[in-house]
C-alpha cells in the first residue's frame, strides 16, 4: 500500500522542517535539562557512587550524606565481627569555611571529607589514585576538584584556612564536584583537626563496608540490627544511600517540581508549535485531502495519514536531538558541568518527544474539517 | 408525482424534488427549487448553464457529497439520502468516481502512486493496485509518464492523472465538474473522447458539468439549468436514437 506519509515525509521534506525542528528543539530541551539534572543532583551522592563501599552504616533517618551526625566507634567494631563484611573504613564529615591565604574573597563553604589514606582504600576510590592517597598523610593536606581551584581562589601547593587551620593543596582530581558546597578530601586525622564540634574519639560520621560477597547484603542487614549496645545507627546498601541523597535534593527541596514544572512547559511549548506547524500543512492540502475523501477514503484513514506522519516527524526530531544532546554532553563531559544520562531517562525522554509528536498529529487532524468534498464542486 | 415514478425505470439515478439553500449573512440563496431528473448509463450526460446557477450543487447533490434541503437522490434504487456519513464514504468508495477542476493531486506522489492510493483503501493487494493502475493510466495515454510528480506534469496530463486516479476504481458512477476548463482544445478533446469511451465501453453513468462548448457538442444528452431547475433538455444531433425524455 502506498503510504502517503512517507512520500510525503521523503519529496516534500521541506514542508515538514519546521515541525520537525519544534519536535527536535523540545526533545534537544527536554534531554539536556535532565542531563543536567541528573548531573547536579546525581553530585548530591559523589561520595556514595564515586567510592566502592558496598554498605553505609550511619545516623538513623540521615536523609542525605551532608546531613550525616556522628555515630559511636562500637559500630565499626560490630561490622568487623560479621562474617559476610571484608573490610570497614570511617568516613568523617566535617563543614567548614575556607578563607584564602590572602583572605581577599570572603570565605567559602567546604564539606570536608576525612577518608583512609591506605592504598586500595574504598573512600573515593573511583576518582583518587592511589599515590595521591598516601600524600594525604601529610597533616594539613587536602585535594579538591581541579574545577574548585576558581571558586576557592587556591592552586596546587598553596595554602589556605579551614575553620582557622592552616591547610594546603597537595593536588587536584576530576569528578569530585558536589552540591551545596566545595568538597575537600583530607586524611581523617587532618578532617578530626579540622572539626570544630569535639566528637568523641573513634566516632566517624560513617562506616563504610566491603561485602565478601555483594549479593548478600539482605542477609548483613538482617544481622547486623541496630543493638542500643552500639548506639544508634542505620544500614543501607550504597545504591539505597545514593538514590536517597539524590532524591532529598530533588523532591524535598523543590526542585523536583521546578524541574518538572518546566517539562511540562517544555512539552506544551513544543505540542503547541509543532501541531500548528503540521496543522498549516493539513491545510494547505486540504484539497487533496478533500479529493480522497470524495473518492472514499475515510476521514479515520485520512487522520491515521496524518498521525503516521507526525510520528514520523517525531522520529526525525528524535533523532536529532540526541545527535545534538549527545555533542552536548560530550561538550558538558568536558567543561567540567555536571551533566550525566542514563538509559532509563533517555527513554523517558524519547517517550516523551515521541507523545509530543502523537499530541501535535492528534490536534493537526482537526484540519481535515477543512477537507470537506463539496468544497471541491463549485 | 405518478409521471415521476415512470421515470425511474433505466436510471442509474433518480432524483426526486432536491431542494438546497445557502446561508449567506442574513440572507438565504434558494440554489436548487424542487429539480427532479433521472441519469442513464451508459452514456455522458451535460449539465449545463449560466455561471452561479447551480450546477455543481446538484452534482454534489446527486453524487452524494453533500445532503439536499429536501428532496431524495435514489441511486441503483437506493436513497443514499438516508446514509449516514461512514456510509456515504463506503458508498462513494465502491461505486464514485470524481474528476474536479483543480486537479487535485499530491505533489509527493508519481502519477502511478496517486492512481495506486486509492485503491490500497479498496482493499486491493499492491500488485493488484498496481496492475489496475497501470491499466487506468494506459486508457489516459499516460503510460509514458508513470514515474513523474505533478511538479513535472502539464496541465492537461495532470488531468489525465486526475481522471486515472478516479477510473482505476472501476467506478460504476463517474461525475466531473468542468473537467477541461483549464484545458486548451487539443487537451479538452482529449478529455471528452475519455469520459465517452468510459461510458461506452463500461456501462459507467458518467455525468458532466461544463458550459465548454466542446462537452455540450459531444454529449449524449444535455440538461440546461436555469433558476435553480431543469429548464430543457435535448440529445445533440450526432446520437441517432435519442427519444426526449422530459422531466417537466
Ligand atoms: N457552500 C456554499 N455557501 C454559500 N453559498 C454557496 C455555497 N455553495 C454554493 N453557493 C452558492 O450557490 C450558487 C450556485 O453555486 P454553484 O457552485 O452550484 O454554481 P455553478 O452553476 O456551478 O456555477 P459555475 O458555473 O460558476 O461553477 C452560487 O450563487 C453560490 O454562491
Ligand atoms: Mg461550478
Amino acid at each position: 500500500m502506498i503510504s502517503l506519509a512517507r512520500q510525503s515525509l521523503i519529496h516534500e521534506w521541506r514542508k515538514f522542517l519546521p515541525a520537525v525542528m519544534a519536535v527536535g528543539f523540545s526533545g534537544l530541551l527536554l534531554l539536556v535539562q535532565a542531563a543536567l539534572v541528573l548531573g547536579i543532583f546525581g553530585s548530591a551522592a559523589v561520595y556514595v557512587t564515586r567510592s566502592s563501599a558496598d554498605v553505609w552504616v550511619g545516623y538513623p533517618g540521615t536523609q542525605s550524606v551532608n546531613f550525616g551526625r556522628s555515630i559511636g566507634g562500637d559500630v565499626a567494631m560490630r561490622l568487623h565481627l560479621d562474617p559476610g563484611i571484608a573490610a570497614v573504613e570511617p568516613y568523617v564529615w566535617v563543614e567548614g569555611d575556607w578563607r584564602g591565604r590572602d583572605d581577599t574573597q570572603g570565605a567559602a563553604s567546604v564539606f570536608v571529607s576525612g577518608i583512609n589514606t591506605s592504598p586500595g582504600a574504598m573512600m573515593f576510590s573511583q576518582v583518587l589514585p592511589d599515590d595521591l592517597r598516601l600524600r594525604l598523610r601529610e597533616p594539613g593536606a587536602v585535594i579538591v576538584d581541579r574545577a574548585d581551584l576558581e571558586q576557592l581562589n587556591a592552586g596546587v601547593g598553596g595554602e589556605a584556612w579551614i575553620n582557622g587551620r592552616l591547610v594546603h593543596v597537595i593536588g587536584v582530581v576530576d569528578g569530585l564536584r558536589g552540591l551545596g558546597g566545595v568538597n575537600v578530601l583530607a586524611s581523617l586525622d587532618s578532617a578530626r583537626m579540622l572539626d570544630t564540634s569535639n566528637a568523641s574519639p573513634g566516632s566517624a560520621t560513617y562506616f563504610v563496608a566491603k561485602l565478601r560477597d555483594p549479593a548478600e547484603i539482605e542477609s548483613v542487614r538482617v544481622r547486623i540490627k541496630p543493638e542500643s549496645a552500639f548506639g544508634p545507627f542505620e544500614v543501607w546498601s550504597a545504591d539505597e544511600f545514593a538514590s536517597r541523597s539524590q532524591r532529598y535534593w530533588l523532591f524535598d527541596t523543590g526542585a523536583g517540581v521546578a524541574v518538572l514544572f518546566m517539562a511540562v512547559i517544555v512539552f506544551v511549548v513544543g505540542a503547541v508549535i509543532t501541531s500548528q506547524s503540521l496543522l498549516a500543512l493539513v491545510v494547505a492540502s486540504a484539497r487533496e485531502y478533500a479529493t480522497l475523501n470524495a473518492l472514499g477514503v475515510s476521514f479515520t484513514s485520512l487522520a491515521r495519514v496524518l498521525v503516521e506522519q507526525s510520528l514520523w516527524v517525531g522520529a526525525i526530531g528524535l533523532v536529532i536531538s540526541a545527535l545534538f544532546g549527545a555533542a552536548l554532553l560530550w561538550l558538558a563531559g568536558h567543561q567540567g558541568v555536571p551533566a550525566d544520562m542514563n538509559p532509563v531517562v533517555a527513554i523517558a525522554c524519547a517517550v516523551l518527544v515521541m507523545g509530543l509528536a502523537f499530541v501535535s498529529g492528534l490536534v493537526a487532524t482537526r484540519g481535515l474539517w477543512r477537507a470537506d468534498p463539496a468544497m471541491l464542486l463549485r | 408525482m405518478n409521471k415521476q415514478v415512470q421515470n425511474w425505470q433505466g436510471h442509474s439515478i433518480e432524483a426526486q424534488g432536491l431542494c438546497k439553500s445557502f446561508m449567506s449573512g442574513e440572507v438565504t440563496i434558494k440554489v436548487l427549487d424542487g429539480v427532479s431528473i433521472g441519469i442513464a448509463a451508459g452514456e455522458l450526460t451535460l449539465i449545463s448553464g449560466p455561471s452561479g446557477c447551480g450546477k455543481s450543487t446538484l452534482l454534489s447533490l446527486l453524487s452524494a457529497l453533500q445532503k439536499p434541503d429536501a428532496g431524495r437522490v435514489l441511486i441503483l434504487g437506493q436513497d443514499i439520502t438516508a446514509l449516514g456519513q461512514k456510509d456515504l464514504q463506503r458508498f462513494r468508495l465502491e461505486h464514485t468516481g470524481f474528476i474536479f477542476q483543480g486537479f487535485n493531486l499530491f505533489g509527493a506522489l508519481t502519477a502511478l502512486e496517486q492512481v495506486q492510493l486509492p485503491l490500497g483503501y479498496l482493499g486491493l493487494s499492491d500488485k493488484q493496485a498496481r496492475e489496475r493502475a497501470m491499466q487506468a493510466l494506459e486508457e489516459v495515454d499516460m503510460l509514458h509518464r508513470v514515474a513523474s510528480r505533478p511538479a513535472q506534469l502539464s496541465g492537461g496530463e495532470k488531468q489525465r492523472v486526475a481522471m486515472a486516479r478516479a477510473l482505476a476504481k472501476r467506478p460504476q458512477f463517474l461525475f466531473a465538474d468542468e473537467p477541461t476548463s483549464a484545458l486548451d482544445g487539443e487537451n479538452g478533446h482529449n478529455i471528452v473522447d475519455i469520459l465517452h469511451r468510459v461510458a461506452r465501453e463500461h456501462g459507467t453513468t458518467v455525468l458532466c458539468v461544463s458550459h465548454d462548448p466542446r462537452l455540450i457538442g459531444s454529449a449524449d444528452r444535455v440538461l440546461a439549468m436555469e433558476d435553480g431547475l431543469i429548464g430543457r433538455e435535448w440529445r445533440p444531433e450526432k446520437s441517432a436514437h435519442g427519444e426526449s425524455n422530459a422531466v417537466k
